[in-house]
């Protein structure tokens, strides 16, 4: 129901968002006005204010569109209920009864879910319990929660996204709470929905707050609540992928037609422009005290009075607040300046979480400045007071634990998480700033300390750990065949970006387990083993790694209970390559020898260069942690270092270097050099420009470059999105251009506009294909700019806006460029066009060029060879088309390709109307003429680029002709005889009928078999003489055969 | 065996079409000699028909002892060196190959096989044809770079072998070879000459044809001698004995490219555009020469367009067929042509019709 709603509000405000706009804005904004005004003078601080803060809210619900009454019946049902409504909307939401599914398993789990250490408990981040909704006792949960929440920084937006889709579904049984003016489809502008069009959400919010107003009360049931919750953290539990999938899910609400939650990509297209904020830029933000907002939690919504959302969120960061994607229970304040009635506003009124306009967040923050005033209900204060107990908590008992760590205790992964600073301030400032690099210094000494990717330790632990019984058992000493069981490698791969901590996994595990690491990288040669190898170690340095795995005394001395075993890590194996030539066979090859464990690291374990490797190793990917485990580790080092900075600050510098510690750390360390505090802003503005480039796929680089906000991207961003593949960016966009409803059309009621764009974009990428040719054939590289701008940013500029479904089915995304498939089939068929060609050429019959032979002939000779076998009775027509065929030297795959060739789509197959009985006749009499068929010639010819192994085929067309090969003398001279008498019969004819051909079939071992073809009519003597005599001496040879004149004659 | 081989002329003597070519061919038949040639002229003209006929009267039998061979050589441009495989035909006296399928190495392909030719240069008692002959197919697609090394080996290498270049358009052919050869010009028969050849295969073949029906032939075939022989033969597997009234099924592809030209004039919208997209593929897919399409499509587009609009759409087409040729993706031209076609069709139904 919402669903049709919403595509009622859409359409017209896609189509004139400035007719629709004043009317939707004033009446929108101001009745969000209201309720949100609302706040600071309801402050609802117990926990049974849910309702009744609510109740409140919903006075001003009556200023919301003209409600409807359809809804009412649904609120005072609960969770089951909401279900059931849910699967009925199934058609405009695929996704919601999974989530309601899951709402019931995350119920039951509820408790598993909650695994963090109590100890969590004492973070910082904790608000004020005046500012609490929910009862103090649940303080604790919702922390976790929250952290829970936050745990995927790139995963929220969309994560956030996800869940509205569920959260939307919940509406209507949600219309029971009275928060309900501000509506669902909210969610659906999260930030990172990047470009919702902010009228189209208002109007839709408007409609449902309607609906929502009407029905007047019901109950915040605290199961609703939690189910809720659980949902929430479940969604944040899965993966990116998942969430990816959500969001590509909720594209569709754009277009009608369920395309479900499919495919993955951003699909950006699909939601409509966010618009820019009314007042934008026109309020000054104020100043305030520097974390006047610590400990508090925003959620932003919907379009601002003058702040972008970006600009929102660095404003709240800055001050030390923290922004997350979705409502929980743990949210402080809805950021929102008008209640456009999404999901998070539901969700918001569900919780009880406040509202805050622009407005009030800027008076809150001028209000810090001064002093603390007493009307502010979250006074940095008591935030302080809160961060300093508890860091006065932090729990000495687990430095102890720290200590004390053994193996046993790797797989509580949780563990490190959980570790927080321990020690305290006074001490960190003692700790003097050695020369030493800090990435070296606080390098990881146990397990327990690698900021994420636990379980991939601990696999490679337990790999590390059994590898001695499993492959050098007692007795089987020596060759590494005796794979236990088929799953075990002798070798394991570590992949995964930069920075993460592969190599200290690596030296940290094989430390631990007491085995000596070698580490060979690099800047070692790690080339082939050559031949000198025997000269010894000192003749050869290429093979050290041969040496360390096969050499026992390195490893195994008699007494090898008191020697370290040794292990070998491999590291950038991806990284070998041209010095190290053959050194990935050769790793393999070590591999397989080894007494020793081999752990190989990666970047990029998808390389080409390691695709054989993968095959030997056992793969571990690892993942780049968190920003909060991130942030928590950083915040540590910061201490010891004497650095003050908040905890938001150091996530947001793990967010900014995309996972990577290493460079996380070169920062601080940088920064700790010339101040000692370290701000949020000081973060921003550092990163802004040496942020890390990340890999770009060219469907998320296509997607940008036609996205709604297309437009804005300033051109070296288009240049960098467009070079991210050249290849492949150029040709996904020829392919999707067309799908694009160019935004800077406008209004455009008879398609010439849109028709005219489309033109000079395809006269755009027949440049590009212009230039492609120049850098491709002519080696002109420096073009390639000229390319990419041809190719991909003049189409792209053109065209980008809305992405609309040309065919039915077709799911709204960009398809993979069509281009590359479509050439090879061509090419295919080419190749084989070209041996129908050269085998009509053998035949003599005709000499006609590959255009002619496809324009002209094709229609006639399929004709030929297939009309009798529709018209006529079964063997004559079998005969005759046999009969045409060996005429032209077609073999059965001829026919097939060029009745490949004649299919058109749309066109009825050339083959209809051929009965199966009549065409297993052919071939069988094909077959049959095959063995007394003598010239099969053009077989034998090898076409070029065709790389098709011929023996097989040779063999079968020899075999019958073998036995003619004891007589072939007779043949030959009795050829010669008839020779004779045909040149005395026909002087100078040269008609083909009389023609006597008589063949060799030579072969060359090079070159499979060449094919001699003589028309022997009028020959001379000389020449006549010549060819018996050459087939003599191919007879003699053994390797082919010649046919008699009489075989030949047709 | 179709009757556009089976009456093919195999001498010069009968040549119906092109008899004043056919005479001074001769000449060099008596000559026992002749200079480089270039034959060019449209399709299904008559060219390869000329030049086997020559050949054949040249050489006599012994050029008609053809294999069909791939061969390969070895490539050394000094930097490195690779293999380059062709097929060719060639017997002890000539040798045919169509160099352009070698791609942009195509200028090593025609170097090497002169050289080739220079080497084992035949011998002949009498003083006499000590040359071979080189067939060359499709010079108007060799490279540029081709066509210079060709020029040079044409001079060096004359005393051992004679060129016979065939091309369509000896415009691109670079003035440096066309004037080292004598050009013959095979023009496309008129429509009275390709009557005359429809009617003496029918007296052959013991045909019935009714009034009039050659010439409707002669007028579809678009004065291509090839295609009308070959739509003659279609019409009797069709129909025997004719209707007076019958005409010759179109090509396939024809047809395809025509109900493109339909769905284009029908509606011009993207999801049109589109649709038109996968047929060009379809077409492409199917060896149909990107040019042929765009031919044929301007053509049939030109039927039922305005006389406004013509000049400009000539234009266009004439536009992205430059750049087809400039470019290798020809989808993409193809698309660019259509989209502007749509939208100069589009603007001018909304401006005529509101």
């Amino acid at each position: 129901m919402s669903s049709d709603i919403r595509k009622w509000f859409m359409k017209p405000h896609d189509k004139n968002a400035g007719a629709a706009k004043p009317s939707g804005t004033g009446t929108g904004a101001a009745a969000a006005k209201k309720p949100v005004l609302s706040i600071p003078e309801k402050p609802a601080p117990s926990s049974v204010s849910g309702s009744q803060d609510a109740s409140a809210r919903r006075k001003t619900s009556k200023y919301f569109a003209p409600k409807t009454e359809k809804d009412s019946d649904v609120t005072d049902k609960s969770l089951p209920k909401r279900k059931l409504h849910k699967s009925s909307d199934q058609l405009e939401d695929d996704s919601k009864p999974l989530a309601a599914n899951r709402v019931l398993k995350a119920e039951e789990e509820d408790d598993d879910d909650d695994f963090v250490a109590p100890s969590k408990r004492k973070t910082p981040v904790k608000p004020p319990p005046s500012k609490k909704l929910k009862a103090a006792s649940n303080d604790g949960d919702e922390d976790e929660r929250m952290d829970e929440d936050a745990k995927t920084p790139s995963k929220a937006a969309g994560r956030g996204r996800g869940r509205g889709r569920g959260g939307r579904g919940a509406v209507h049984a949600k219309t029971a709470t009275p928060d309900d003016d501000v509506g669902g489809g909210e969610d659906r502008m999260d930030e990172d929905a990047k470009t919702p069009s902010k009228s189209t959400a208002r109007g839709r919010g408007r409609g449902r707050g309607g609906r929502g107003g009407g029905t007047a009360h019901g109950k915040t049931t605290g199961l609703d609540d939690d189910a809720e919750e659980d949902r929430m953290d479940e969604d944040d539990k899965t993966p990116s992928k998942a969430a990816g999938r959500g969001r590509g899910g909720r594209g569709a609400g754009s277009t009608p037609g369920g395309r479900g939650r499919g495919g993955g990509g951003r699909g950006f297209m699909n939601f409509g422009e966010r618009k820019d904020p009314p007042h934008k830029g026109e309020k000054e933000v104020p100043e305030g005290a520097p974390d006047c907002l610590a400990g508090l939690t925003f959620v932003i919504s919907g379009t601002l009075d003058s702040l972008e959302r970006e600009e929102a969120g660095d404003v709240i960061k800055r001050y030390g607040g923290r922004v997350t994607g979705s409502i929980s229970k743990k949210t402080n304040y809805l950021l929102a300046d008008e209640d456009v009635g999404g999901v998070k506003s539901n969700k918001a009124k569900d919780l009880g979480v406040p509202f805050l306009t622009e407005d009030g967040l800027f008076d809150m923050i001028r209000k810090s400045k001064p002093a603390k005033p007493p009307s502010n209900k979250h006074e940095n204060n008591s935030n302080s007071e809160k961060l300093q107990k508890s860091q006065m908590k932090s729990s000495p008992v687990k430095v102890e634990k720290r200590a004390v760590e053994q193996v046993s205790t790797m797989d509580k992964s949780i563990a490190s998480k959980s570790e927080i600073a321990s020690t305290n301030n006074q001490k960190a400032k003692v700790v003097d700033r050695g020369s030493l690099q800090w990435t070296e210094k606080y390098r990881p000494k146990v397990p327990n300390d690698i900021v994420g990717n636990q379980s991939m330790v601990k696999q490679l632990h337990d790999w590390l750990k059994s590898w001695e019984e499993q492959f050098l058992h007692p007795g089987q000493k020596g060759k590494g065949k005796k794979q236990t069981d088929g799953g075990a490698k002798k070798a394991v791969l570590l992949s995964g970006p930069p920075g993460i901590g592969k190599t200290t996994t690596a030296k940290v595990v094989s430390q631990m387990l007491g085995l000596q690491a070698i580490e060979v990288n690099a800047s070692d040669s790690r080339g082939k083993a050559d031949s000198k190898i025997e000269k010894g170690v000192g003749g050869s340095t290429s093979n050290s790694i041969k040496e360390l795995i096969s050499n026992a005394t390195l490893n195994y001395s008699d007494n090898r209970t008191k020697k370290p075993k040794a292990v070998l890590i491999m590291d950038e194996v991806d990284g070998m390559s041209a010095g190290d030539r053959g050194g990935v066979a050769d790793l393999i090859a070590s591999i397989k020898i080894s007494k020793i464990p081999i752990v190989c690291i990666c970047n990029d374990r998808f390389s080409q260069k390691l695709k054989s490797l993968v095959n030997y190793c056992l793969l571990l990917n690892f993942r780049k942690p968190t920003k909060q485990q991130m942030g928590k580790r950083l915040m540590e080092i910061a201490r010891k270092e004497g650095i003050q900075a908040q905890e938001n600050v150091m996530e947001e510098l793990a967010e900014r270097v995309h996972g990577d510690i290493r460079m996380a750390l070169n920062h601080l360390q940088y920064m700790s050099l010339s101040q000692s505090v370290v701000k949020y802003d000081d973060i921003r503005v550092r990163l802004n420009s040496s942020a890390k480039d990340e890999d770009i796929s060219p469907f998320t680089a296509v997607d940008k470059l036609f996205g709604f906000n297309g437009g804005r991207l300033r051109m070296d961003e288009r240049m960098d999105l467009s070079m991210s593949d050249p290849d492949l960016v150029p040709l996904i966009i020829q392919e999707n251009y067309i799908n694009y409803r160019p935004s800077a059309v406008g209004k455009d009621d008879s398609g010439v506009k849109r028709m005219n764009y489309l033109a000079l974009a395809a006269e755009s990428l027949a440049d590009g294909d212009i230039v492609n040719v120049q850098i491709r054939r002519y080696r002109q590289w420096q073009l390639s700019q000229a390319a990419c701008f041809a190719s991909s940013i003049v189409p792209a500029a053109l065209m980008h806006g809305n992405r609309e479904v040309l065919e039915a089915g077709e799911r709204n995304f960009n398809r993979f460029g069509g281009w590359l498939g479509k050439y090879s089939t061509t090419n295919k068929n080419k190749r084989l066009m070209e041996d129908v060609h050269s085998h009509i050429l053998a035949s003599q019959q005709a000499n006609v060029d590959r255009e002619a032979l496809r324009l002209d002939y094709l229609t006639l000779l399929l004709r030929q060879l297939t009309g009798p076998l529709k018209t006529m009775p079964k063997d004559e027509a079998v005969q005759k088309v046999v009969e045409f065929m060996d005429t032209y030297c077609l073999t059965q795959e001829d026919f097939d390709t060029l009745v490949e060739l004649s299919k058109f789509k749309g066109h009825p197959n050339p083959m209809d109307g051929i009965q199966p009985a009549v065409k297993s006749a052919l071939t069988k009499a094909y077959k049959q003429g095959s063995s007394c068929r003598v010239i099969r010639s053009a077989d034998q010819i090898n076409i070029p680029g065709m790389k098709k192994t011929l023996k097989k085929r040779v063999a079968a067309i020899l075999e019958p002709l073998d036995e003619s090969l004891p007589e072939e003398n007779g043949v030959a001279s009795a050829e010669g005889d008839e020779d004779e008498a045909s040149d005395a019969e026909n002087d100078d004819e040269l008609a083909p009928g009389d023609s006597k051909p008589k063949l060799d079939l030579q072969s060359d071992k090079k070159k499979g078999i060449q094919v001699h073809l003589d028309l022997k009519t009028n020959g001379n003597g000389s020449s006549a003489k010549k060819a018996p005599a050459k087939s003599k001496a191919s007879g003699s040879a053994g390797k082919a055969v010649g046919g008699s004149a009489g075989k030949r004659k047709r | 065996m179709l009757w556009v081989d089976k009456h093919r002329p195999k001498t010069l003597d009968k040549v119906i079409v092109h008899e004043q070519v056919a005479q001074n061919l001769k000449k060099f038949v008596a000559e026992q000699d002749c200079p480089h040639l270039l034959f060019y002229g449209p399709p299904g003209s008559g060219k390869k028909t000329l030049i086997m006929a020559l050949i054949k009267q040249m050489f006599g039998a012994g050029a008609e002892k053809v294999k069909m061979e791939n061969k390969t050589w070895k490539i050394d441009t000094g930097t490195r060196t690779f293999d380059l495989e062709l097929a060719m035909l060639s017997s002890s006296h000539h040798v045919e190959m169509n160099p352009s399928d070698a791609g942009f190495q195509d200028r090593y392909v025609v170097q090497e096989v002169i050289k080739e030719m220079a080497k084992s240069r035949p011998i002949d008692a009498k003083g006499k044809r000590a040359f071979k002959v080189l067939v060359l197919n499709e010079v108007d697609k060799l490279s540029r770079e081709a066509q210079h090394s060709l020029r040079r080996t044409m001079e060096k290498y004359s005393a051992s072998c004679r060129l016979i270049l065939c091309c369509n358009s000896s415009s691109k052919v670079t003035e440096a070879v066309r004037s080292r050869c004598l050009n013959v010009r095979v023009n496309a028969p008129s429509e009275d000459q390709i009557v005359q050849v429809l009617e003496f295969i029918g007296k052959k073949e013991n045909l019935q044809l009714p009034f009039g029906f050659a010439a409707r032939i002669a007028a579809q075939s678009n004065r291509n001698l090839r295609r009308a022989i070959l739509f003659f033969e279609t019409c009797k597997v069709q129909q025997y004995p004719f209707s007076p009234n019958q005409v010759p099924p179109p090509l396939d592809w024809e047809q395809y490219v025509s109900e493109i030209a339909t769905d284009i004039l029908s509606e011009q919208s993207p999801k049109r555009l589109y649709s038109v997209r996968q047929k060009f593929y379809e077409l492409l897919v199917n060896c149909i020469p990107p040019e042929s399409i765009l031919k044929k499509l301007l053509t049939e587009l030109m039927k039922k367009l305005d006389a406004d609009l013509k000049h400009e759409v000539c234009r266009w087409a004439a536009h992205y067929e430059h750049k087809m040729r400039l470019g290798s993706k020809a989808i993409f031209h193809l698309e660019a042509f259509v989209a502007k076609f749509m939208s100069i069709y589009k603007e001018f139904l909304v401006a005529t019709f509101g």
